[in-house]
């Protein structure tokens, strides 16, 4: 089981999930869609790195 | 345009006609079954895009043996949990009856005694678990988006 694949499975989801629910137009879609995922995986590899140093 | 592009962006609010009457059935059916109450109302690309998220968020959770929530004693909280996870509706109910048969279900002890399934050892349990709990709270979301398009208040 890869951890990675299942947090860029979840963020690819919830990503698809609000494009439709809140936007409407290809467009628009995409780019909430974009900015969802890119935040969701991004953020979480980030915040990886931040807690990083604590046990 | 400018009007076109606003709405667009903002998920196409409208307000004509706002304000209507809504269906319990309607809403009933939209809990029960992912995507139905967009189907219903005509939104057939958003029904079945609802139905594919929600669908494949609870077979992954179930297949990482994640557990479902049921109510639990000395615990309020596990109602919260439950609410959540009942937002997926009959694929809730049938895993539900799949777990703990009929007799288990309309056991004297309901709604407590049930069992959620899942296997705290395996490493996929917590991220099922997220997986199950994220299909209901969107598959809720997607009720109150049915209410909203069937009120007249969005498109």
């Amino acid at each position: 089981m890869d951890h990675f694949l299942l947090l860029v499975w979840h963020a690819f989801l919830v990503a698809v999930f609000f494009a439709f629910l809140w936007r409407s137009g290809r467009r628009a879609r995409t780019i909430l869609f974009l900015k969802f995922f890119l935040i969701m995986v991004l953020g979480a590899i980030l915040l990886g790195w931040i807690m990083f140093p604590f046990p | 345009m400018a009007e076109k592009d606003q709405r667009e962006t903002e998920g196409g609010r409208a307000s004509d006609g706002a304000g209507k009457r809504v269906s319990p059935w309607l809403i009933a059916t939209a809990w029960l079954i992912p995507g139905l109450g967009h189907w219903l109302l005509g939104k057939r690309i958003r029904s079945g895009v609802f139905f594919g998220v929600v669908v494949a968020a609870f077979v992954t959770g179930t297949l990482l043996h994640g557990e479902l929530a049921v109510p639990q004693t000395n615990s309020p909280l596990s109602w919260f949990f439950t609410f959540g996870c009942l937002g997926n509706g009959i694929l809730y109910l049938v895993r539900l009856v799949f777990l703990n048969g009929l007799d288990g279900i309309f056991s004297s002890s309901f709604p407590y005694g049930l069992h959620g399934g899942g296997d705290p050892v395996t490493a996929g349990f917590f991220y099922g678990k997220t997986f199950l709990y994220t299909a209901g709270l969107m598959n809720l979301l997607v009720v109150l988006d049915v209410f909203d398009i069937a009120r007249g208040e969005k498109n």
